[in-house]
């Protein structure tokens, strides 16, 4: 391979998984797409190798593999103008919100890559508004879609857009949101077949080919550098006590191999899956891993199927960073993920005590307030507010922003209360609550809603308890707070997760965690 | 005909373009960076300009200021509860995949963020009115704090600006000498954050800008100033200073201006459709002239949103000084880092032994060592080669397919960018002229349009001046924005309040009567981004046609029974500036005279192809109206190297551009 074609092919690649990223944001309409980013694209070879991917998000880093694997199982002939839908976390997906897509690309009648997208869409029904319910096994969470074709040969199967658009809230928005999908991928269509049309599909195909093993190269050439060994760390998450009828507790075990130029993460000796939504499935799990690896090698290696091949994830199943039907996995992909990266980064602390920072906030705080308006439109609204970031030998961490496996945009104060019936009332960094330390711990963040019509609010977030540790002698970050505020003034703590209907006046106060410090201060 | 100037201040040179009885002088003089003022003023004297002489004028003060965080001291008043949306951001964090990062300090500082009781609703109806005691005191206490400005953001103001208004009435008792900027003003659009952000940048850079304009002014007085702005026009100094944040994004747009302006004169076209390419040392800059000058209004710079009027440019980190690398896996990368002035590329023969595109460059041979500007400035073509011959080494590469690998390379990120720009937006390059400019534009442009599949280029007889000509040639513009209504009798209102707004503008800058142009951005309901398109406020139907239309060409597919909003309505008023009539050869060389009259010699050039050949040179100075040549070839100039690969043929026209065709 030439060392100057490969850069080139890297620059081809993943300039059209960009192209249908921006795409992509630009046509969609759930707030999660295009206001906050919570999509990725990419580009796969025929056997489902990963060429090529833009991802906003880290839980998708290793998800989106398992999905074209899926689909490959699932679907025995594919055909120009093809498109499979999926969203089923025990075949391909991760929770039901995960919508992903993918269409193959001919070229000349024979199939030469895979575009592939997954996009967090705002709502697909179960039993609460915004799809991310506390739920008790996957059917109360929303529609179920294993792997299939939701085009053939470039006709939409109406009747099975209209089974799937029946069973969600905002059918019109889903409609557009898929619509934004599809016209991505046509997108890559476009673009891979302008590319094999100028250069041929030998080669086009060839560097597809190369480029894995380039970054694989580069991955363990990192990887060689750390220092050999077996660190083990436990963190967990919290379940009230009414949610674990058994007694159960939530603690993710790692022990993490670095020998020579790979790394495997062994999840041995984690609690088994719980009975509420916190269990994650195994590609949750191994795209935890995946971005703590490439947090710490550079990130600037090109993004493919070789960023994966030195790092083995092991769960033994039915665990809860492995779990199995029918559980429950809503608060897997959002909340679990993180824990999974702070045991991981507890463990490589031990090893690269310089590179490690302490915990971030480790929660995305996820709030659905879904109601009707006043006209009797029905809505479902879901946001995930920043906090903490953990402090690092090199920095303070940053305040108010989304750590790990997040990274999406806040929905401008603006824009939401043009569109739903609750309003913000302080938006704030919440001072004081990052740890202390020579480095300090970011600061969370205060988000206030005072609903103007009765709503259901469900809230699933971490932290609350058990705080974001510091590191090398860094004080821990303030844990958060949900606080209920009625109407006379009158202050309720509520628990970490809850749903429950709250009335018009009632002013629901969310305070994030801070991040760890770092060092003693 | 006018006496014309345009000075476009770099960080090097300043550069002039003097336009009179039909003659252009053109000036180069080094920038004082302590006082730009100080090198126009001198330039003007110089150059022995008229008392009526007309300047044009794009400054970097505001751009400097603000990268360089040097801006004025400023507070920030918010609504109760909202201090923080300034510092908060939009709540991602910059990088995705690293453990310690650091953003840039917010332009206001927390201890010079307050909040004042107020809130106005989501439909601009007064939840909790503005507490006008609680503003008297924090008069109090920012007389204390010695502010130079101060931003004014409520929420929901571009629906109600009353309580902005009231409140800064209010200071401006206590702080009768600080600069005031509110965000109804400034950017009465939604998204709080935005708003913020575009207020406070106008707040923060609006003393520094307003005291440069009166140096300035003072230095070429009587004459008359106007100044670049980020959307491609230019302003008089008054609206300069009160709007400075519209003035940070004007450095690369004089370029875009003058390559459009040019093209169309030599292709003899009004509405050209241009590709343009300035490549610098460090960046490239290029954009795509559909028959006009593109404007968007989602910028960015220094890490902040900027959603006012720019002309629509993208950049990317390629230029002449970047560095070539091999990373540890043997694969060669170009840039983003650069070897800047200083050391330079190694060629430079300043220190530099990292080898840059420039070195490159010189190594095959298409940049002539001993003419590099001009020849004041001998580049080292030993030490080049040697940085290139290391680096390939470490490959397992020759010397020429190192060099070759370095310029295709970063051809890969232009050639990216250029595509962002057209194909990315459904615009074909095949239907474009490439106008290559900056000092390596011209060297790397037919590889680049060989990739595109752009079969024309124009090259201008100044490529390093280009900008300044584009200010001289500019339009005056005054743009404006406000959120729309639903309804169509609303808009009507807006149109007519924001036409009477530029009407008074232009009454003030004595450009004549002005071309009321209005435009809406739409979308989908439901969508959350728009598209800009033309609109008669009295047939939006036709504007939702547009959108439409748009729509279809940009993401490739339309709802034809979805509803289409109107979010923002958009007025622009346009003076033409005087027609520029540039001067050209009457007489047309005979063809025969072509190769032997201005080709000063042969010179060794390494094809793409990594062949290696002997290729005419021609002296651009030399080249007449008529002239024509076939490459391989090399034309040198004073400002830029051209290299023409083979199955490329030039033409000079009457104004000395070079024209290439495709063979």
């Amino acid at each position: 391979m030439d060392p100057i074609l490969l850069e080139l092919y890297r620059h081809r690649f993943s300039g059209v998984a960009e192209e249908m990223g921006v795409t992509l944001q630009r046509t969609s309409y759930s707030p999660n797409i295009k206001e906050r980013l919570d999509f990725s694209c990419a580009v796969f070879d025929s056997y489902g190798g990963m060429v090529a991917q833009a991802a906003h998000i880290p839980v998708h880093l290793g998800a989106m593999p398992r999905s074209l694997e899926a689909a490959l199982d699932a679907i025995d002939m594919w055909r120009p103008g093809d498109t499979v839908i999926l969203n089923d976390p025990y075949a391909g997906g991760t929770h039901l919100p995960d919508i992903t897509m993918i269409s193959p690309v001919f070229v000349a009648d024979r199939l030469v890559f895979f575009a592939a997208s997954r996009a967090h869409h705002a709502d697909v029904g179960g039993m609460s508004p915004g799809s991310l319910p506390l739920s008790g096994e996957l059917y109360q969470e929303g529609v179920i879609i294993p792997p299939v074709k939701w085009r053939s040969e470039g006709r939409l199967a109406a009747d099975l857009e209209k089974l799937v658009l029946r069973n969600v809230r905002t059918p019109e928005e889903r409609r557009g949101d898929l619509a934004a999908q599809q016209a991505a991928h046509s997108v890559a269509e476009t673009r891979l077949a302008a590319l094999i049309d100028r250069h041929g599909a030998a080669e086009v195909e060839a560097y597809a080919a190369h480029l894995p093993v380039w970054s694989e190269r580069l991955l363990r050439e990192h990887i060689r550098q750390w220092p050999d060994g077996v660190f083990r760390f436990e963190d967990t998450l919290e379940i009230a006590p009414g949610e674990a009828p058994n007694g159960e507790e939530a603690v993710i075990r790692v022990a993490v191999r670095i020998e020579g130029d790979g790394v495997t993460f062994d999840f041995e000796g984690t609690s088994p899956a719980v009975s509420g939504s916190l269990n994650a499935v195994l590609p949750i799990t191994e795209s935890a891993c995946y971005y703590a690896v490439r947090c710490l090698a550079a990130s600037d290696i090109p993004m493919n199927a070789g960023c994966f091949a030195p790092v083995r994830v092991t769960a033994p199943p039915g665990c809860l960073v492995h779990a199995g039907p029918p559980h429950a996995v809503s608060a897997g992909n959002v909340e679990t993920s993180q824990r999974i990266v702070d045991a991981v980064f507890g463990a490589l602390a031990q090893a690269m005590p310089a590179r490690v920072s302490a915990a971030g906030q480790g929660t995305m705080n996820n709030l659905t307030i879904g109601g009707s308006r006043a006209d009797g439109s029905p809505y479902a609204y879901y946001e995930t507010i920043g906090g903490g970031m953990g402090a690092s030998a090199g920095a303070d961490g940053l305040s108010g922003v989304h750590v790990h496996m997040s990274n999406t945009l806040n929905t401008p104060v603006e824009a939401l209360e043009m569109t739903f019936p609750f309003r913000i009332e302080t938006y704030a960094l919440r001072r004081g609550s990052g740890g202390a330390g020579e480095r300090r711990g970011g600061d969370g963040l205060v988000r206030a809603y005072r609903l103007l019509r009765p709503a259901t609010v469900t809230v699933i977030s971490e932290r609350r308890e058990t705080p974001p540790w510091g590191l090398q002698g860094g004080a821990p970050g303030t844990c958060g707070r949900n606080t209920l505020v009625r109407p006379g003034g009158k202050e309720e703590t509520l628990p970490a997760k809850f749903s429950r209907r709250l009335e018009a006046g009632d002013v629901l106060r969310i305070e994030t965690p801070g991040g760890g410090g770092w060092g003693k201060g | 005909m006018t006496e014309r100037i345009g000075i476009d201040t770099g960080g090097t040179f300043t550069d002039f373009v003097h336009l009179k009885d039909g003659a252009v002088v053109i000036r180069k003089t080094a920038t004082t960076p302590d006082d730009q003022s100080r090198a126009v003023g001198e330039g003007v004297r110089l150059l022995g300009a008229g008392e009526a002489a007309a300047i044009a004028h794009g400054a970097t003060t505001a751009t400097n200021a603000l990268l360089e965080h040097r801006g004025a001291r400023c507070a920030l008043v918010t609504t109760r509860g909202f201090r923080n949306v300034l510092a908060i951001r939009r709540q991602n964090r910059p990088a995705l995949y690293a453990l310690s990062q650091r953003r840039p300090p917010p332009l206001v500082p927390e201890d010079l963020r307050f909040e004042v009781t107020e809130r106005v609703a989501a439909d601009g109806s007064i939840l909790t009115p503005l507490d006008e005691r609680e503003v008297a005191k924090l008069g109090e206490t920012l007389q204390r704090l010695d502010v130079a400005g101060v931003a004014i953001v409520f929420l929901f103001s571009f629906l109600y600006p009353e309580h902005e208004r009231k409140a800064a009435e209010i200071l401006k008792e206590y702080l009768p000498d600080a600069r005031f900027s509110l965000s109804a003003d400034i950017l009465p659009e939604y998204r709080e954050y935005e708003r913020t952000a575009a207020t406070v940048v106008n707040v923060y850079v609006q003393p520094i800008v307003a005291r440069y304009l009166d140096r300035l002014e003072r230095a070429v007085t009587p004459r008359r100033v106007r100044i670049m702005q980020s959307n491609g026009g230019v302003i008089g100094t008054k609206q300069a200073a009160r709007r400075s944040a519209r003035l940070v994004l004007s450095g690369p747009a004089g370029g875009v201006v003058g390559a459009f302006r040019l093209a169309g004169t030599a292709l003899g076209e009004k509405a050209p459709k241009i590709l343009t390419l300035d490549m610098g040392g460090t960046s490239t800059d290029v954009a795509l002239c559909p028959g006009e000058i593109p404007r968007t209004a989602e910028s960015a710079i220094a890490g902040l949103p900027l959603r006012l009027p720019s002309v629509d440019i993208h950049t990317v980190g390629a230029g002449g000084g970047s560095i070539a690398h091999a990373d540890t896996a043997g694969v060669l990368h170009v840039g983003p880092e650069s070897a800047g002035a200083v050391p330079g590329p190694a060629c430079y023969g300043r220190g530099g032994d990292t080898p840059t595109v420039t070195d490159a460059n010189v190594t095959l041979g298409r940049i002539l060592p001993d003419r590099f500007l001009g020849g004041d400035f001998a580049l080292d073509a030993g030490a080049a080669q040697n940085a290139v011959e290391k680096l390939g080494r470490s490959l397992g590469l020759s010397l020429r397919q190192t060099a070759l690998g370095i310029v295709r390379i970063a051809n890969a990120s232009m050639e990216r960018a250029l595509r962002r720009v057209s194909v990315e937006r459904g615009y074909d390059p095949k239907d474009y002229t490439l106008v290559p400019f900056g000092g390596a534009g011209p060297l790397h442009a037919c590889e680049l349009a060989d990739a595109l599949s752009v079969r024309r280029i124009l090259l201008p007889p100044q490529p390093g001046v280009l900008s300044a000509l584009g200010l001289l040639m500019a339009d005056i513009v005054y743009d404006t924005s406000v959120s729309a209504p639903d309804d169509t009798t609303g808009l009507e209102a807006l149109y007519a309040q924001e036409t009477e707004r530029i009407l008074n503008v232009f009454a003030g800058e004595d450009g004549g009567q002005p071309a009321i142009e209005t435009l809406a951005d739409m979308r989908y309901r439901g969508q959350s981004y728009e598209l800009t398109v033309p609109m008669d406020p009295a047939n939006p139907e036709r504007a939702r046609e547009r959108f439409h239309e748009q729509h279809a060409r940009r993401y490739g597919y339309d709802m034809r029974d979805a509803v289409v909003e109107i979010v923002t309505l958009r007025v622009r008023g346009t003076a033409a500036g005087a027609e520029v009539v540039l001067p050209q050869d009457t007489d047309r060389a005979g063809a025969s005279e072509t190769s032997g009259a201005a080709q000063v010699g042969e010179t060794p050039v390494v094809l793409d192809s990594g062949e290696g050949v002997m290729t005419a040179l021609y002296d651009r100075d030399r080249l007449r109206f008529g002239h024509a040549f076939d490459g391989p070839a090399v034309v040198a100039q004073y400002d830029a190297t051209v290299f023409v690969p083979p199955s490329w043929h030039v033409e000079v026209d009457a104004w000395r551009n070079l024209h290439f065709s495709g063979m």
